[in-house]
C-alpha cells in the first residue's frame, strides 16, 4: 500500500532522514520506533505531505531550506511531491503529535470541522463509532476541547482523523504525555479500529513497551536511519531493543 | 549523482565572530563596515542633498525613530498600532512648554522626551495585561480619543493648535541633532536588546508564562519597554514641533502610526536596523512618487504588497544572510 524508497530529508545542512526505506501492506499495523530526534515526526510529515507546505513557507521567508530526495509510492502512485490536501482525498490522514485540537470549539464541532469533506450522515456514523471506541468522550460532547485533559484530547485527535475516513492512518506519537493506563486504552482502540474497519495504521512512537506487542511489524530508526526491523514479537525479544527501550 | 544547495557561513564570518582571530585589514573591514557605513551615510547625506531633500531627510529620521520604537515594543510582545500617541504626546509637551513658559528648544526636547514617555507609560499601564490584538486596539484608539479631547475642551489651542514655536538655531543643527539621536538610539538599543536584559524582553514575546516561571515580573519589564519606546517616539514628536514651529491635532494622525509599521515590516522586524533601513527606503520613495499625483498612494501600496509577498523576511534579514553566508551546490552522498 505504502512504499518508501531511500527517503532523504535535509533541513538546511542537517540530515533528518537518511536513506529510509520501508513498506506498509494493506490491513497492517506498522510501528516506527525511535528515541527523541530519530526523525519520526519528519517521516510522518513527509508521508502526510505537511513538509511540502513547510518547505514553501520556509522558502518564502528565507528560512531553512528543506530538500527531499527519494520517493514515496502510495497504491502504486508516486506521491512524493503531491500537496497534502490531495493526499487526504486519496485516504492518507495524519493525526499530529501533541494532540492538536481546535481549543475554542466543542468536541462535536471539532469532528464537524475535521470531517468537512464528508457528508453529514458519514460524520454522524463515524462520530458514533468514535464514541464507542473511546467511551469517555461521549460524556463530553459539548465541552470545549481546550478544557479536555491530555488523554481526552488525544482521543479526540485520533477521532478527528477517523472522521475523514482514512485508508492509511498516520499517528504521530499517539501516546505522548499519557498515563500507562491511558496508553493501553489508546492502543486497544487502535487495534480494534484496525480489526473492525480495516484501516491500515502507521504509528510512530518512542514508548516501545505498549506498542510492540500489538503491531504486526515494526521498524526501529536511529538518527534518521533504519537500524532494525521485524515483527513486533521478534523485536520484543531482541536484546538491543530490550536494553535501549525497556531498560532491562 | 544528485545535487543539493548548501548554505554555509563564510570563513571570514566564522573567524571574525566565533574565533575572533582577525588576520588582515580586510577582515577588520568585514566586521567594521556594517557599523561604520550608517555613520558615514548620516554624516555625508546632509552635505550632499539639496534643501528640499534635506527636509525629506528630517522626516526619514523621524519615521526611522518611530519605527525603532515600534520594533522595541514588538520585540517585547506588544504590537502597537499607535505610534502617533507617542509622537503626539511628545509634540504637545514640547509645544506647550515652549509656548506657555518660553523654554528654549534645548530644554524642551529632553524634558518632553521624559515627560512624554512617562505620560504614555501611565496611559497604557492599565492595558499592559492585555495581549495581542486587544493591546493593539487600545493603542490605536487612545490617539483618536486625545484628538477629540483637544478639539472639545479647546486646551492647547484647540483645533487651531499652537504656533510660533522657537525654531532650532540652524538647519544644520536640526539635521545633525536628529541623525545623531537616530544613530545613538539605533546602536544603543541594538546593544541593549542583545544584552541579558534584552533577552528577558524577547523572552516575554516568545513565551511570557515561562518568563513568569523564572521569577520575573513581566509587567514591570513591559512597562520599561513601553517607557523606552515612548521616549523615542516623544523625542521625534518634540523635534518635529520645533521644526514645523507648530503643534496641532495632525500630530495624532494615523500616518505616524502606519508609516513606521510599514518601514519596520519592509526593512525586517526584530533588528531595529531593519526598521531604520525601511524608513530610509519608504519615505524617499513616497516623496519621489509625488509626481504621480493621486496615483501616488496606489503605486506606494502596490510596492508595499509586492515587497511583503516577495521578501517577507525583510530587506535587512536578506542582506544580512547574503553578507554572512554563501550557497553552493554539493553532491548528496548516500
Amino acid at each position: 500500500m505504502l512504499e518508501v524508497n531511500d527517503l532523504m530529508v535535509f533541513f538546511e545542512n542537517a540530515l533528518a532522514l537518511n536513506g529510509l526505506s520501508l513498506k506498509v501492506d494493506e490491513g497492517e499495523i506498522v510501528g516506527l520506533i525511535g528515541s527523541n530526534s530519530a526523525g519520526k515526526t519528519t517521516f510522518i510529515n513527509t508521508v502526510s505531505g505537511l513538509i511540502i507546505d513547510m518547505r514553501i513557507k520556509e522558502k518564502r521567508k528565507g528560512g531553512e531550506r528543506i530538500s527531499i530526495y527519494g520517493n514515496i509510492r502510495y497504491q502504486g502512485e508516486d506521491i512524493t511531491e503531491m500537496p497534502p490536501n490531495e493526499r487526504v482525498s486519496k485516504g492518507i490522514v495524519v493525526s499530529r503529535e501533541r494532540h492538536p485540537v481546535f481549543q475554542e470549539s466543542s468536541v462535536v464541532e471539532n469532528f464537524k470541522i475535521a470531517g468537512y469533506l464528508r457528508t453529514k450522515a458519514e460524520i454522524k456514523e463515524t462520530m458514533d463509532f468514535v464514541f464507542t471506541l473511546f467511551p469517555p468522550l461521549s460524556k463530553l460532547k459539548t465541552r470545549k476541547a481546550g478544557f479536555l485533559s491530555g488523554g481526552e484530547q488525544q482521543m479526540l485527535a485520533i477521532g478527528m482523523a477517523l472522521v475523514v475516513r482514512p485508508k492509511l492512518l498516520l499517528l504521530d506519537e499517539p501516546l505522548l504525555g499519557l498515563s500507562p493506563m491511558m496508553q493501553k486504552a489508546v492502543m486497544d482502540a487502535i487495534v480494534s479500529l484496525n480489526k473492525e474497519s480495516g484501516i491500515t495504521v502507521l504509528l510512530s512512537e518512542q514508548f516501545a513497551r505498549p506498542v510492540l506487542p500489538v503491531v504486526d511489524r515494526a521498524y526501529v530508526v536511529e538518527n534518521g536511519m533504519l537500524s532494525l526491523s521485524g515483527t513486533g514479537a521478534a523485536l520484543m525479544n531482541n536484546p538491543e531493543i530490550k536494553a535501549a527501550y525497556f531498560g532491562v | 549523482m544528485k545535487k543539493r544547495k548548501e548554505r554555509i557561513d563564510r570563513g571570514i564570518k566564522v573567524r571574525s565572530s566565533d574565533i575572533f582571530a582577525l588576520l588582515s585589514w580586510r577582515e577588520m573591514l568585514y566586521l567594521g563596515a556594517p557599523r561604520i557605513l550608517p555613520v558615514v551615510v548620516c554624516l555625508v547625506l546632509p552635505l550632499v542633498l539639496g534643501p528640499y531633500w534635506q527636509k525629506v531627510l528630517l522626516s526619514v529620521a523621524v519615521v526611522a525613530l518611530l519605527a525603532i520604537s515600534w520594533d522595541i515594543l514588538a520585540q517585547t510582545g506588544m504590537v502597537s498600532l499607535g505610534q502617533a500617541l507617542f509622537f503626539g504626546v511628545g509634540a504637545y509637551c514640547a509645544g506647550a512648554m515652549n509656548h506657555y513658559w518660553n523654554l528654549s528648544p534645548f530644554l524642551t526636547l529632553p524634558l518632553a522626551t521624559i515627560m512624554g514617555a512617562v505620560i504614555c507609560t501611565l496611559l497604557l499601564l492599565p492595558v499592559l495585561r492585555l495581549r495581542g490584538i486587544y493591546f493593539s486596539m487600545v493603542t490605536l484608539i487612545i490617539p483618536l480619543i486625545l484628538v477629540r479631547v483637544i478639539e472639545a475642551t479647546k486646551i492647547f489651542g484647540g483645533t487651531e493648535g499652537l504656533s510660533g514655536m522657537t525654531p532650532l538655531p540652524s538647519k544644520w543643527i536640526e539635521l545633525y541633532l536628529v541623525l545623531a539621536v537616530l544613530l545613538c538610539v539605533l546602536f544603543g538599543f541594538r546593544r541593549i536588546m542583545d544584552s541579558d536584559y534584552g533577552l528577558v524582553l524577547k523572552g516575554i514575546n516568545d513565551n511570557d508564562r515561562s518568563v513568569i516561571n523564572a521569577g520575573i515580573n513581566i509587567y514591570w519589564f513591559k512597562a520599561q519597554s513601553l517607557f523606552f519606546a515612548g521616549a523615542i517616539g516623544s523625542f521625534s514628536g518634540a523635534f518635529m514641533t520645533h521644526v514645523y514651529m507648530f503643534v496641532g491635532m495632525p500630530v495624532f494622525a494615523l500616518d505616524y502610526s502606519i508609516l513606521p509599521i510599514a518601514a519596520a515590516v519592509v526593512g525586517g522586524p526584530g533588528t531595529l536596523a531593519g526598521a531604520t533601513l525601511g524608513a530610509f527606503i519608504l519615505v524617499p520613495l513616497s516623496e519621489a512618487l509625488r509626481g504621480f499625483g493621486g496615483l501616488r498612494i496606489v503605486f506606494y501600496g502596490v510596492f508595499l504588497v509586492i515587497f511583503i509577498v516577495v521578501l517577507p523576511e525583510g530587506i535587512f534579514h536578506y542582506i544580512q544572510r547574503k553578507y554572512h553566508q554563501i550557497e553552493r551546490w554539493v553532491g548528496v552522498e548516500k
